[in-house]
């Protein structure tokens, strides 16, 4: 096959002029590392999210209330201490308003003898369980008498659980949060790593009373999950939630909510929002790079056609045809576009698992990446090559001979 | 028996066109060469021998006139069709021999097979045996830069050979050689043309052109003489070791 002769000549012009290979190389190189390491953080920011909306334990007929202003789980900074008790019961005494849970949380310093894992503690009330919809696995959950007598009991997630006792049932065992010990009572169920890396399991339950008045010695609230009766009731009941909140914080009617809710649809129409920008931020940039390194293959092949006039004279002389010549600077000017995408999707991955592993950012390994470093570099070969090639191909026999 | 003509040139006249200027380096030239000639083309530079040479050579289109190369009319083919006679009818030998750097000695002699139509089963061995018939089997992996002038040179001749054209078309091709290699490769062609190739040498060398058959003299664009060389014979030296078979 005359082609694949074309070929395998573009392959030794490529060897042969291995310095001018490289230059080229590097502009898709450069290209092709930043739109991998891009695809890869745009993965592992989106696979975070999503593993963290599927963590929260929403139903379509709950939402959360969180301190703060801000948008979802942002928020702006300073920590706001006005949501209360108060406005908790407020929110309970609403019609369609099933279960409503208050929360505190720190991370802490969990221990047990020498034992200690730092994980978050949460101050719940006993509803918390049916709000979540999680299960107990061993021993009971908060109770009502707990929270009354502000007991100092404790319900360990299966992460710290496993750190503190191992394989032993740590039911009626004593641990440390400070100075303070609590009796473990009961263990959750065990719910995995998610893939971003994301422990639900990292976690152990105290009754709200006890880490209000024992523990972190606060009132205010971090977050209230309310469940509504009905997933259609849930826009009528945030509304009635910000009035009642806006009332209680004493907010002017000009002033900014010091609150924030996330509800199912809002944090679906973030990620959604949020993967489009990333998505057209990715195209923008990518197909800025792709096309310089494009233009840099194609003035280096212009030089090179120049360099290599004579070999391009020895070979119209000896039989070649245009389509040849065309041919062999086409798939040089493809395959070092290739090249540079294959030392580009490698360097991004590097790139990638580094940013990973000093957690600069969360970056996901897809096949993405590799797919479109094929396609992009394949086709910014063929685009930038095309003029090089025909200008080759166009010479005259006695003029590239002479 | 009369020969067969295998080059018909009638009227060629070309005209180069430069910003506006037009430049006419061949004003009607009319040649008829047998097959199994031996030809050289001299003249002065600026003569025209040259641009005469990429016609002959299929490289370039004449301006007018008619090119009947081997019973083809090529002054009307396309550069697809001129690319195909040059590949199968005309093997070309280059004053600055014209070898592709970086790739060895037998790379060289087998570009031209690389665009054949149908590249034959035996292409390696043909190569091996064109560097042999040269002298040169001990240095086929060798790149141009690792030989000297004269096996370049003949590198190039093992390379117009392999496609066994009828014509070796030879411009200047002692003239970066010293005396000796010059004469080691104008040995070269005698044979060739002894074996019944017909060779087209041009050159500015009153030595070389001695060599010919036939001489022909180009001057301002025109022939102004066709001479018979009659110390043909004569003129050759000894035959040199590197062309025997």
């Amino acid at each position: 096959m005359r082609i694949l002769k074309n070929l395998g000549q573009a392959l030794r012009g490529l060897w042969l002029n291995k310095g001018n290979t490289f230059l080229m190389t590097l502009g898709i190189m450069i290209g092709i590392t930043s739109l991998t390491v891009i695809v890869a953080i745009g993965e592992g920011v989106k696979s975070k999210v999503l593993n963290r909306i599927a963590n929260m334990g929403f139903g379509p007929e709950s939402f959360s209330v969180y301190s703060g202003a801000g948008k979802l789980f942002f928020g702006r900074g300073q920590e706001t201490t006005s949501m209360t008790l108060q406005d908790v019961d407020d929110i309970r005494a609403m019609p369609n308003v099933a279960i409503v849970v208050p929360r505190q949380r720190k991370r802490m310093r969990i221990i047990n003898k020498k034992e200690f894992t730092s994980t978050r503690i949460y101050g719940v009330s006993p509803e918390w369980l049916p709000a979540r919809q999680w299960k107990i696995v061993d021993g009971t959950f908060l109770d009502d008498l707990d929270m009354d007598r502000k007991r100092k009991v404790i319900v360990l997630g299966a992460t710290p659980a496993y750190k503190l006792f191992g394989d032993k049932d740590p039911i009626g065992k004593k641990v440390r949060l400070e100075q303070v010990f609590f009796e473990v009572i009961g263990l959750l169920e065990k719910k995995g790593l998610t893939e971003s890396g994301y422990d639900p399991d990292d976690r152990a339950l105290i009754p709200l009373t006890t880490s209000t008045s024992r523990l972190f010695r606060q009132t205010h609230l971090h977050s209230i999950k309310v469940v509504t009766t009905h997933p259609a009731l849930v826009e009528t009941t945030i509304s009635a939630v910000t009035q009642v909140l806006r009332r209680n914080h004493g907010l002017s009617v000009l002033a900014d909510n010091d609150f924030r809710f996330v509800t199912p649809e809002s944090i679906m129409q973030w990620v959604t929002e949020a993967e489009q920008a990333l998505n057209r931020m990715i195209m923008f940039i990518s197909t800025i790079s792709l096309i310089v390194g494009g233009i840099v293959i194609m003035n280096i092949l212009l030089v090179s056609i120049r360099e290599r006039i004579r070999e391009i004279g020895v070979r119209r002389c000896f039989g070649a045809r245009r389509t040849d010549i065309t041919q062999q600077f086409l798939f040089e000017s493809i395959f070092v576009s290739l090249l540079g995408g294959m030392m580009g999707t490698i360097l991004g991955l590097a790139l990638s698992i580094a940013l990973n592993y000093f957690d600069l950012l969360p970056a996901k390994m897809t096949w993405s990446p590799f797919i479109l470093a094929f396609v992009f570099s394949a086709l910014v070969g063929l685009v930038f090559g095309i003029h090089p090639a025909r200008k080759a191909a166009l010479l005259s026999p006695d003029e590239t001979i002479r | 028996m009369t020969a067969q003509k295998i080059i018909e040139i009638n009227s060629i006249t070309k005209v180069y066109k430069n910003e506006n200027v037009e430049t006419e380096v061949l004003k009607g030239i009319s040649i008829s060469i047998d097959e199994g000639d031996y030809v050289s083309i001299i003249g002065p530079s600026g003569s025209g021998k040259s641009t005469l040479m990429t016609i002959l050579g299929c490289l370039g289109q004449a301006t007018s006139g008619n090119y009947l190369l081997d019973g083809e009319e090529v002054g009307k083919f396309s550069d697809y069709q001129l690319s195909r006679i040059r590949n199968e009818k005309i093997g070309f030998v280059f004053q600055a021999f014209h070898l592709l750097p970086g790739i060895s000695a037998f790379d060289n002699v087998m570009v031209p097979l690389i665009y054949c139509n149908k590249t034959p089963l035996d292409a390696e061995d043909r190569v091996k045996r064109a560097l042999t018939r040269v002298g040169l089997e001990h240095r086929m992996h060798h790149t141009p830069g690792q030989l000297s002038g004269g096996e370049q040179q003949r590198v190039t001749i093992a390379r117009s050979l392999i496609n066994d054209p009828k014509i070796i078309l030879a411009d200047e091709p002692t003239g970066n050689l010293d005396s000796k290699n010059g004469q080691e490769i104008m040995t070269a062609f005698d044979h060739l043309n002894e074996e019944g190739r017909t060779i087209i040498i041009i050159t500015h060398d009153p030595v070389v052109s001695k060599h010919a058959r036939r001489i022909l003299t180009l001057r301002d664009g025109r022939v102004v003489s066709d001479q018979t060389n009659e110390n043909f014979k004569e003129s050759r030296s000894s035959p040199t070791r590197i062309m025997v078979e």
